[in-house]
Order: structure tokens, then sequence, then C-alpha cells
């Protein structure tokens, strides 16, 4: 029985690591990425980012996501800039807010 | 439980099918239709691209061409580089090494002739996962090679190429085509290129990924002046070990092929990489 309850805790800790981490990621729905060799001319843009990190291309969802450090900021234009820089096209951004700065 | 599943098979129709079979065939279909969704595949072998992007834009391509031909075998080994100025624009140059094995003489081989080639895209429709790209592109070939040699390593004439190069790319599979003209100097025939090409994947994968890809191709080639065509079907397969290296091979051989026996293509075999740099 405590090896049961203790395994529902792990798992449960886990989980809500899991969805914080999620929630830190930038998220830009690209469209245009069909293929692998070409998408990492977008990896690489955002590479070159200062304070960008944990890049993520789901290619068949369309989809790139990163994060961004603590005190660094990335403005939405910054982004689509990038995006349109590597040949494709930027849609929407989810992002939370601490990591953004305000477009006037 | 092994009477039920026959029973399955015995009902559906008179021209049954053993059940192993049976079983074998729905699983096929059913690994193809699971995996169809995940599927993306690479650049073609033997067509050009409109995607100026990865190895297409920043990446050095090099193959071994071994051409056999009725009279003559000709080895071709170009290397391709291309610089992406924007991502709609691209500038490469080609310089390629040739050796001539021609059966009655002796065989010749040094740097060929060299091209400088533009690609730029003129119409981008992007969707989820899917992409439309038009690109124009312009080639043009200097006279470089040896030309005092028999036989000659250079065609010893100025080559001009312009063209309009498609393609339609999603996650399941790639169309392209490629038609244009090209001029060549002192008098020599003109000609017509038309390519199509499609790519299909057989690894489902994410990225970055190794992916294994299938590539099937026409190559077209006429001369209106000498109305002399020939047309090679283009089979090919490519593996993608990562973000940066690419490796393919292929065999062309002739569909339709009217010209003097002495040109006459019997096969062509390549095998290339293309690897990113920059």
């Amino acid at each position: 029985m405590k090896r049961i309850l203790f395994g529902v805790m792990f798992f449960t800790f886990i989980g809500i690591n899991t969805s914080f981490a999620q929630s830190k990621q930038i998220k830009v729905k690209v469209d245009g990425l069909s293929c692998p060799f070409c998408a990492y001319g977008l990896e690489k843009n955002f590479k070159k980012i200062d304070g960008v990190s944990d890049i993520k291309i789901n290619i068949k969802k369309g989809t790139l996501s990163f994060a961004i450090q603590k005190g660094k900021t990335i403005s939405e234009e910054q982004i689509k800039k990038k995006v349109e820089q590597a040949g494709f096209t930027p849609r929407e951004i989810t992002y939370p807010k601490m990591a953004v700065k305000k477009e006037k | 439980m092994e009477r039920k599943e026959i029973a399955v098979a015995k009902k559906g129709s008179m021209y049954l099918l053993k059940p192993t079979y049976f079983y074998w065939i729905m699983l096929v279909f059913g690994f193809l239709s699971f995996n169809k969704t995940g599927y993306t595949q690479g650049p073609p072998i033997f067509t050009d691209s409109p995607i100026l992007l990865g190895l297409e834009g920043r990446g050095v391509r090099t193959f071994s061409k071994y051409i056999v031909k009725e009279n003559a075998q000709i080895y071709i080994h170009p290397i391709i580089v291309p610089l992406n100025i924007t991502a709609k624009l691209v500038l490469g140059g080609i310089v390629p090494f040739v050796k001539k094995n021609p059966d009655n003489l002796e065989s010749q081989s040094g740097f060929g002739d060299v091209s400088i080639f533009a690609k730029y895209v003129v119409v981008q429709k992007d969707k989820t996962a899917k992409t439309f790209r038009v690109a124009l592109k312009a080639l043009g070939t200097f006279p470089t090679g040896k030309t005092n040699t028999e036989p000659p390593i250079s065609l010893n004439a100025y080559q001009s190429y312009v063209g309009i190069v498609t393609g339609y790319i999603t996650t399941k599979y790639g169309l392209y085509g490629e038609l244009g003209y090209k001029v060549v100097s002192k008098g020599l025939p003109n000609n017509l290129v038309y390519n199509i090409a499609i790519g299909y994947p057989l690894l489902p994968v994410t990225y970055p990924a190794k992916q294994i890809n299938l590539n099937m191709g026409l190559n077209g080639n006429s001369s209106i002046e000498n109305d002399q065509t020939t047309i090679l079907a283009s089979p090919g397969v490519q593996y993608i070990a990562g973000r940066r290296f690419l490796v393919e091979g292929g065999v062309q051989f002739p569909l339709i092929q009217n010209l003097p026996k002495e040109n006459r293509i019997k096969v062509i075999y390549t095998f290339g990489i293309r690897v990113l740099i920059f």
C-alpha cells in the first residue's frame, strides 16, 4: 500500500514539474515546415538569440518552442523576423507573459 | 481463437486468402496508414528544388556520376556550393571534375566547365506542415575546362539556362518539377529541360531524425533543332543522418532516347553526399 502511495505521489510530482516546465516555453506556430533538413535553419536562427535555449521543433504540428532565460526578453517582432529569415511563415505566438517585451 | 480467425477470412469471399496472408496484409496496411501521419521527406536527387533552406541553401553537395555510353564511360564529380543571400535568394557555383574514357581513345581527365547559378523564390504559400514554392532559376556555364585534348573535357561553348522550379512539399510526400531552356553558343543545339520527381519517406520521423526516402523521377532533355530527345527514369534512395548530413544514390536509365548511336546512354549511376557547413 505504501509503495502504491509513493508511486502515485512520485508520478504526480513529475506531472506537476512537466507542466511547469512547459508553461515556460514560448510556442510559435510556423507554417511551411515540411522537411527536417530545411527546419534546421529555423533552429539555428533561434540559437543565435541571446538567452534562448531548449529549442524544439515539431514538424507535424508546425510548431517551434523554446525557453528564454530569466531576465532576458524577446519581442514578438523579433520572433516573427527570425522565423521569416529562416524562410517560413510565422503565425500565432503563445508565451509566458514575463518573458516577453510588449510591443507598443 | 484460431478457428474464429479462419472463419472471418472464409466468410468474406470465394477467393479466400490464407489467414496468415490476410493478417500480414492487414498488418502492412495498418503499418503504412499509421506511419503516414508522421512522415517527412528530403530533397529530390535528380531534380532541382525550390526550397532554398538547410542543405539546399547552406550545404555543400558532391556526388560521383558514372555515365555508361555506347562507346565511352564518363565519370563526373561536381562540387556544388549554394549560399543563401536571403531566405528567398540563393547564389552558388559548380566545379566539376571530369574523366572521359572512350573505347577507342586514351582517357582524359581534368576540371570541367564551371557554372554559377541563382535561384529566387517568387511564390511561397505556407500551411501547417506543407509548402508550395516556385523559384526562378538561372545558370551560366563557362568553357573553363580543357579543350586541347581528344576527347576534350570542355564543351568549349557558353551555356545559359533559365528555368522555373516548383515544389509542393508535405510531411507525407514531395512533388517537384522543373522546366527550363538552355541556349548554347557556337551554333550547338539548344535544349529544353523538363524534370519531375516525387519523394516518399519510408520511416516515421520527428525532428531531428534519421530518414530514409525513396525518390522517383523522370529527367527529360530535348533538342528541338535536332529533333533529339532523351527521357531518363531516375529512381533513387536517400538517407538523412541528422541535421547536417545526407547520403544519396540512384540509377538513371533511358526510357526514350533518339540520339545518334555513339551518344546513347546505357545507364548512369550516381552516389553522393550533402553536408551542411555554414
